[in-house]
């Protein structure tokens, strides 16, 4: 399935996504904590969009979702990374930087 | 994702899609909850937690919503919600939905059962090659001013060889044959049969079934007998035996082989009287066997059929066809003397007569179905204002428009679809109904069934019906204020928009408007009915029996040389009235050449003295009868004498005139004594008769004379029997007598007068059952539509109501309050639909008899009645209105 990159947001909260996993396993509410966690509360996971990121990763494979039991003892969905999520992230991940290395160039040109 | 893992997670989201659809829903509620306590944690209070948690999250349906869709399953699976979530709010008002659903399918099933027909009788094409290229040549009779008559034997002559415009050119006259089945003891049976030139087939372009055509050297006198029989024939008769062709059959008084069988369906519709059973359903073709000699130019006795060549016009046929019929005229002064031809196309003809009748019942059922569809409108239309708050409420959890807008049109769907469903059944009934009442004037009604086509037309209407009912609530949705559709809902007490409750006032007013232009339009038809029924046919009817024979002239010569000395066809008929006349319960019987409602054929004639004036002479109609004729029939003496069974082929000749003839050609009085001559004899005039309206009971009589059938002797005649009780009782008896006189004639054509009298005016009564019938339903509706927006106003104003009354308004005052709203927009209704009426029964005009389309009565008998059952309709909520109880009323808010 071909992913669109045009919406980069969208884009951007599946590679954050994504990330957070590969750390840990953890519930949809750890993955909204943990992002605004490391980034230090730059980057704020809109939450309602955070689930149907989690479905649309899910259904591409590269998350995989199982029910457990979450530290307040109540009944919580976890994800983990798959195998095919790690080649993504990396894949991503990749295209990532040379996007913001090329960002940064053409922001920090100089008059010729 | 492979297509294996995608075709399983669709399975797992259909299959799973309840127990997925509560983990989602657990899921969310997972992450409020981690929400809200860390909020506690920071310090917030519990309300402000659960508050914020909220707020922040947005609107908790939306995401679950996003999340279905991130699923890839959503269409499929929206639309299956849609409909699930249609049929539950449906089943939750079973009152609504079976009045919208039996509504339109009402509707529906009206139009579907008038369009099948329609489509049989109008639209369905001859079953010809090229039909368009078909015309009929009529001759016409400028004296007489009649359009449609036979041709003559020598002009079909020469339309064949003096004109260039038809590429075939046929000729045909009904030779209703017996049969002699040869299984030893069977009665004989009366074919229908057509005796037609060899090009017939080649013209219309149908080939047989099975074996040929007839060749050009078996149409002529002389050839070798044979036949063509049909389809139907050959399976009833001959048990589809595959060696019918050669095999020797006994017709009439001849042994004919059978060369071919020809496919059933050959029709040639709006044949002119007397050669009605052309029409269809023939069972056997002879050649015709003529020559420009075989029979003289002033008898017609054919009907001619032509195909155009390719590239011309009717008009250009019609253009070529009068200048010869005018050069006929020249050649032959005696017999074309003011005779013109009249090409006409034979598609136009097929529905001739009944055009007018269809097309009234088309558009009434499309009167019913507008009637039906605004009442459905209307009630969706109220209940999309009582679903205000609940539409303000999903609004506000954050479903979307377009999901919203899709579920209301789900609704639509599903009670369009229900109610085409059952339409198609009401169809099928009312089919059947309409069948059962049809005339046989109503020509191809044989084969009428839905076809896809109807099926086709009802579900279309349904599609469109469910558009509709979808977008209008989607229209009030879009312009809902959703604060303001909370805040005034209480309960179900905020009051339509006034523009709204306009429209609805609007569409009711319509319904009351088209169903009085149905009911004016059933009344006159009902009154002109009565008033044909009222007309003085000019004979008895009850206890009269017809029967139809025919003699063959093998056994009893009729050649025209010894004219009118045909001893053994004269002894024939007279033994068979004496011992017809000698049975029990049997008062007189006769023997004529038509039935007194039959129209017979007209001949050109002269009063001698007066031989000038027959150049602008019409016709006259030339009823030859048995003395017994008017003891039987029951037609009255005017002046003079009756026949006697003196006036025989020796005795001096004589006739009767009836009123009409004496009226018109001797004004003064003097008719008996004058003498006519035609037929190369003058006769004289002994009496005068009554008129028998034997062109149907809404004609007037046109001038005939009654020569005795001893002096103009025919083969083919009708008995009539008038009988003491039961005309019916007697046939067997009938049926033994003649058997005993010559086994091998067939009796056929066996009616009771009474029951021919109704059939004559059968498309009258046809048509002002069915329009009584579509009046009915569509008065039924309307009130059903007066009574439901009243009955939705009471609700809707029960607050304003109890205020009144809890203030000290007499329940009197409220009561009338409702019904002057009822009766306001039906006396609207009224008015409009007298105009209506005014302006559309103009289509009627040609089906009524003795009143005009703006008849004052019917017009002012339907206004009160419709006032009086739209303040039925209207009294009911306002009862309930007054029943309120202003306590109850003002605490439920």
């Amino acid at each position: 399935m071909a992913t669109s990159n045009a919406d980069v947001l969208q884009g951007t909260l599946d590679l954050l996504i994504l990330k957070a996993l590969s750390l840990e396993p953890m519930h949809g509410w750890g993955v909204a904590q943990r992002i605004q966690q490391i980034s230090r509360a730059v980057l704020q996971v809109n939450q309602g969009s955070l689930y149907p990121a989690l479905r649309r990763l899910e259904d591409r494979g590269w998350i995989a979702a199982k029910w457990g039991t979450s530290e307040n003892n109540r009944r919580a969905r976890y994800y983990r990374l798959t195998s095919t999520g790690r080649a993504q992230l990396q894949q991503e991940t990749e295209s990532w930087e040379r996007f913001m290395l090329a960002v940064q160039r053409v922001l920090r040109a100089q008059p010729v | 994702m492979s297509l294996r893992t995608r075709i399983a997670t669709r399975w797992r989201a259909l299959v799973a899609r309840a127990r997925e659809e509560q983990e989602l829903d657990e899921e969310l509620h997972f992450h409020l909850e981690m929400e809200m306590a860390a909020r506690l944690r920071a310090g917030m209070t519990p309300a402000a937690a659960r508050r914020t948690a909220l707020r922040d999250f947005g609107g908790l349906e939306r995401y679950k919503e996003e999340c279905r869709d991130a699923r890839g399953v959503s269409l499929l699976d929206a639309g299956v919600a849609d409909l699930r979530g249609a049929w539950r709010s449906l089943r939750n008002s079973p009152a609504f939905t079976s009045v919208v659903v039996l509504t339109l399918a009402l509707g529906i099933g009206a139009t579907t059962a008038i369009f099948t027909v329609v489509n049989a009788v109008l639209l369905r094409p001859l079953p010809y090659a090229e039909a368009g290229r078909l015309v009929m040549l009529w001759e016409n009779d400028r004296n007489s001013g009649t359009t449609r008559e036979p041709a003559s034997v020598p002009d079909y002559f020469d339309f064949r060889t003096r004109t260039h415009v038809f590429s075939h050119l046929a000729a045909l006259q009904p030779r209703p044959l017996s049969f002699t089945p040869s299984a030893p003891g069977a009665d004989a049976v009366q074919l229908n049969g057509a005796a037609v030139t060899h090009g017939f087939l080649a013209t219309l372009g149908v080939s047989p079934r099975l074996g040929r055509s007839f060749r050009p050297d078996e149409d002529v006198p002389g050839a070798p007998a044979v036949a063509l029989i049909s389809e139907r024939l050959w399976h009833s008769r001959f048990t589809s035996a595959p060696d019918i062709i050669g095999r020797s059959i006994v017709l009439g008084d001849s042994t004919r082989t059978v060369i071919g069988v020809l496919p059933d369906g050959i029709e040639l519709p709006g044949m002119p009287p007397g050669f009605a059973s052309l029409q269809r359903d023939v069972d056997v073709w002879v050649p015709l066997a003529a020559t420009p000699v075989s029979s003289p130019r002033e008898n017609h006795t054919i009907v001619v059929v032509g195909r155009l060549r390719d590239g011309v016009s009717p008009a250009a046929a019609q253009r070529e066809l009068a200048a010869l019929a005018a050069t006929l005229e020249v050649e032959h002064p005696r017999e074309n003397r003011a005779r013109g031809v009249f090409v006409e196309p034979l598609p136009a003809s097929l529905v001739r007569g009944i055009r007018p009748a269809l097309a009234v019942l088309l558009a009434a059922s499309a009167l019913v179905l507008l009637i039906a569809c605004a009442n459905a409108a209307n009630l969706l239309l109220a209940r999309a204002v009582t679903r205000r708050r609940e539409v303000a409420v999903r609004l506000a959890l954050g479903a979307g428009m377009r999901r919203l807008a899709q579920q209301l049109f789900a609704e639509g769907l599903l009670l369009s679809m229900a109610a085409a469903t059952l339409g198609v059944g009401i169809a099928a009934l009312g089919l059947r109904a309409l069948l059962a009442l049809a005339p046989a004037s109503i020509p191809r009604l044989a084969h009428v069934a839905i076809d896809p086509r109807v099926l086709g037309m009802a579900l279309g209407i349904a599609v469109l019906v469910s558009m509709t009912f979808g977008l209008l609530p989607l229209v009030m949705a879009r312009r809902l204020d959703v604060q303001d559709a909370l805040r005034s809902a209480g309960g179900r007490g905020g009051s339509a928009a006034p523009a709204q409750q306009r429209f609805r006032n609007a569409l009711v007013v319509a319904e009351v408007a088209l169903s009085v232009v149905l009911v004016i339009g059933a009344g006159l038809l009902i009154r002109s009915v009565w008033s044909l029924r009222g007309v003085d046919p000019g004979f008895q009817a009850a206890g009269l029996l017809r029967l139809q024979y025919q003699l063959p002239a093998s056994r009893y010569p009729q050649s025209m040389a010894t004219f009118p000395h045909w001893p053994r066809l004269s002894a024939f008929h007279q033994e068979l009235i004496r011992r017809v006349e000698a049975m029990p319960g049997v008062e007189s019987a006769s023997v004529s050449a038509n039935d007194p409602l039959e129209a017979g054929f007209t001949n050109s004639f002269l009063i001698v003295g007066r031989e000038a004036e027959a150049e602008h002479q019409a016709e006259i109609y030339i009823r030859s009868v048995s003395p017994s004729y008017f003891r039987t029939a029951g037609v009255a003496l005017r002046r003079g004498r009756l026949l006697s069974d003196q006036d025989d082929a020796s005795a001096p000749a004589v006739l009767l005139i009836n009123e009409a003839g004496a009226r018109k050609y001797f004004p003064h009085g003097d008719a008996v004594g004058q003498q006519l001559r035609f037929w190369g004899q003058a006769r004289r005039i002994v009496g005068v008769v009554a008129d028998e309206k034997f062109e149907g009971p809404g004609a007037e009589t046109p001038p005939a004379v009654y020569p005795p059938l001893w002096q103009v002797p025919l083969p083919a005649v009708s008995l009539l029997v008038r009988t003491r009780s039961d005309p019916m009782g007697v046939l067997p008896q009938v049926r033994a007598v003649t058997r005993d006189l010559d086994p091998q004639v067939a009796l056929y054509g066996v009616t009771t007068m009474d029951d021919a009298l109704s059939q004559s005016i059968g498309k009258q009564r046809f048509t002002m059952r069915l329009l009584g019938a579509f009046a009915m339903l569509a008065l039924l509706l309307a009130m059903i539509g007066v009574h439901g927006t009243l009955s939705y106003a009471v609700t809707q104003r029960s607050r304003e109501m109890g205020i009144r009354m809890a203030l000290g308004a007499q329940r009197s005052a409220v009561h009338f309050m409702i019904l002057r709203q009822g009766m306001l927009l039906s006396l609207l209704g009224i008015a409009a639909g007298v105009v209506g009426a005014l302006a559309a029964t103009r289509l009627l005009r040609s089906l009524l008899y003795g009143l005009t389309a703006t008849d004052f009565v019917t017009y002012v008998a339907v206004s009160t009645i419709i006032a009086v059952v739209s303040a039925l309709a209207s009294v009911l909520p306002a009862r309930r209105a007054t029943g309120i109880d202003p306590a109850v009323t003002l605490r439920a808010e």
